[in-house]
């Protein structure tokens, strides 16, 4: 028996490199990122209105807030004026033993750009 | 043997499946009918059901706009309070509830057991109290009873300012006053709301929502200086006690402008206590407090006397039919206009015109028949300038119609001068014949001040609306006399308070103008009475009017039935006010 003679060209006919499958390709299939996509937007669509509704009864809160304390506001205006009525002012002015000025008692107060000075009514009229 | 049994069993197991998946089949076929019947057949239905379950349409009332007076301070507001109501229907011991709530509310348990066993569905125990009180009551946990928010007004100056603010009924309209005049601007716009409510009450987020927001009234900015209308309040209170007068009016006005600084009364109210008009006081338990809310000062008319005659001088001085200086002679103190009046010996016979004192016939100048306010020289004056032109004046001062101030029902006065009449000019000269306001003589008056301009009185000086806005309220003026001639009479004015009638006018440190006048009241049975209405009007100070008083006091008792003896008086204490809340510096010693 005689060795065949290695044919080179035969070999290369027989042998081919087949193209391997990606790895990447083979663990996620597209439609799986499609769902996850959704799924991740039905979440964030679901908290995203959840946040909206949150705002919103936040937002009612403050309104009731508001009101409430405009509310207190009217009755703090209220109870200065009321305060400040003559009615019950002046009772208890002269309960402390003030008196209204007489016209003779008035001091009128020059503000000259030289200065404050206090000038008597009196005196005024004899510097005239 | 065994394949038999075995094959039994398989056909029951069969059965028994196929009960099973028919009754599957009935229910899912059950639902899926119900199921079309409400999502497709009764959809829109249920829609609807569901959607009036939730919606909610409310009117948003509006903020009734403020009242200042003009420093800023609150005269009227409205605030928020608590209404008490009760669903009858609901209440299991009404006497029980009646007597328990009834002291705290202070309502009668007698008319709240009525009304908590009416056959209503909703009765209202008592509006707008106290929240506190309202908080006080729920706190009782009472079945039936509840409370519901509601706008109430108040008055926080309480009867200083009642005279001008007026007042509102229980629903917020507009009755008296300010608050009858400018009821539109205050009142401003109500809004509505449409809006999804869950359970709890509150707005569903991204539900049917439609909200118009109510647009509050206009607040009103007045001329009115609170601390002066309580002392001109003050000075009408003492001067009841001290004359035992019927009532007291003061009207104070800023010469240039018209604006009102204080008008007030005695008799007082209470705004906030008043919600109801009576004015002719059927059925009233207190007729004197029934009558008190009814502003004399701009309805009330009545012969004004004496300080009528500053219009008789002015008009025979400006048309120059006489000076300060003429001299009238033959003044005697009594002055027969009419053949035979004087002879019948009835006063009350028109005609006959006598002076206040006796006196001998002597020549006086005009200013010495003004300052002693001699009925007959002024009648011999107004005799050279004759009715046409005297009524002419009489008219252009502003007496005889309305002076159109911003207030509910201003009486125009009256001017009798019928045809025929052959005495109402002499009347008229010396303040007969005519019926006037204080607030119109205030403003005569303040036309001497002006330098002879008439300007018309107003109390609200500006309003403003919610975005800012203010629209600044425009006021009438003419001019009824000469500079000369209004110079003149602040003079003569003077001398009536420096050497005249009206000498109880002095002010300390300013030189004051006035004239005094006492006018008698017609009775019933139109023949003059015996009692007086006493009244001065003047201005101050005398070289640079910034302010003049009217004070009319009705009825005072006999010591101080002159204009002198009792209106006097609280002119000068109300002018000394208003001087110094004017900054007015003093021009005398």
């Amino acid at each position: 028996m005689t060795a065949r003679p290695f044919q080179q060209g035969a070999t290369e006919d027989r042998l081919r490199v087949l193209k391997g499958r990606s790895r990447s390709g083979g663990l996620v299939a597209p439609w799986m990122v499609v769902v996850l996509i959704a799924v991740i937007g039905f979440l964030g669509l679901i908290f995203a209105r959840t946040s909206l509704d949150n705002s919103a009864f936040d937002l009612a809160e403050l309104e009731r807030s508001i009101a409430e304390q405009s509310a207190l506001n009217q009755q703090l205006s209220l109870d200065i004026a009321r305060l400040e009525n003559p009615a019950r002012v002046a009772p208890l002015a002269e309960e402390l033993g003030m008196v209204v000025p007489i016209s003779t008692n008035q001091i009128l107060v020059d503000l000259s750009p030289s200065g404050p000075t206090v000038v008597s009514v009196e005196a005024r009229e004899e510097a005239q | 043997m065994a394949t038999n049994r075995s094959a039994k069993r398989f056909g029951a197991d069969r059965v028994r499946i196929a009960i099973i998946g028919l009754f599957l089949l009935f229910a899912w076929a059950g639902m899926a009918y119900r199921l079309v019947q409400v999502q497709v057949v009764q959809a829109a239905d249920l829609a609807d059901q569901g959607l009036s379950q939730r919606l909610v349409a409310r009117e948003l009332p509006p903020q009734r706009g403020k009242v200042f007076d003009r420093n800023g301070e609150i005269l009227a507001l409205t605030v928020e309070a608590q209404s008490m109501y009760a669903v009858p229907g609901q209440v299991d011991e009404p006497l029980w509830v009646a007597q328990q709530i009834g002291g705290m509310l202070g309502v009668d348990s007698d008319v709240l057991y009525e009304r908590l066993t009416s056959d209503r569905d909703f009765v209202y125990l008592d509006r707008q109290i106290d929240a506190v009180a309202a908080e006080e009551i729920l706190g009782l946990e009472i079945k039936g009873i509840y409370a519901h928010p509601e706008a109430t007004r108040i008055y926080p100056a309480g009867q200083v300012a009642s005279h001008v603010t007026g007042f509102v009924d229980i629903d917020g309209n507009g009755q008296e006053g300010l608050e009858y005049v400018y009821d539109e601007q205050l009142r401003g716009t109500p809004g509505h709301a449409l809006f999804e409510r869950d359970l709890g009450g509150r707005p569903i987020p991204q539900g049917i929502s439609d909200i118009v927001p109510a647009v509050p009234g206009a607040d009103l900015n007045t001329t009115i200086d609170l601390p002066l209308q309580y002392q001109a309040q003050q000075a009408c209170l003492d001067a009841i006690e001290k004359t035992d007068a019927e009532s007291c009016w003061v009207v104070v006005l800023e010469v240039e402008t018209g604006g009102v600084l204080a008008m007030t009364g005695a008799p007082v109210f209470d705004p906030e206590a008043r919600q109801t008009l009576n004015p002719t006081c059927d059925g009233s338990d207190d007729p004197d407090g029934c009558r008190a809310f009814s502003n004399f000062a701009v309805r009330g008319m009545y012969e004004p006397g004496s300080t009528q005659k500053l219009i008789t001088f002015a008009a025979a001085i400006e048309e120059g039919e006489v000076g300060v200086g003429t001299v009238v002679p033959d003044v005697a103190d009594v002055l027969e206009v009419l053949d035979g009046a004087c002879d019948s010996g009835d006063s009350d016979v028109y005609g006959c015109y006598h002076d206040f004192k006796e006196h001998a016939t002597a020549d006086m100048t005009v200013a010495e028949i003004f300052i002693r306010s001699s009925n007959v020289g002024s009648i011999m004056i107004a005799e050279r300038l004759g009715q046409e032109r005297l009524v002419s004046y009489i008219e252009a001062f502003g007496l005889g119609s309305k002076t159109g101030i911003d207030y509910s029902v201003e009486a125009p006065g009256i001017l009798n001068f019928a045809a025929g009449c052959q005495t109402c000019w002499a009347s008229a000269a010396i303040g007969y014949s005519v019926a006037a306001t204080p607030l119109q003589m205030a403003a005569a008056y303040a036309a001497i001040g002006n330098d002879g301009m008439w300007t018309q009185p107003h109390i609200v000086s500006s309003t403003v609306d919610v975005d800012g806005e203010t629209e600044v309220a425009g006021t009438e003026t003419r001019s009824v006399v000469s500079p000369g001639t209004a110079l003149l009479m602040r003079e003569l004015l003077a001398s009536v308070v420096e050497e005249g009638t009206g000498r109880a006018a002095q002010v300390d440190g300013y030189r004051v103008g006035g004239k005094t006048g006492t006018a008698n009241k017609l009775g019933d049975d139109d023949r003059y009475t015996e009692q007086t209405r006493a009244s001065f009007v003047g201005l101050a100070p005398i070289n640079d009017p910034k302010v003049v008083v009217a004070v009319l006091i009705d009825s005072p008792s006999r010591e101080f039935r002159t204009g002198g003896a009792s209106a006097a008086p609280v002119f000068a204490a109300v002018m000394e006010q208003a001087l110094h809340r004017l900054g007015v510096s003093p021009d005398v010693g």
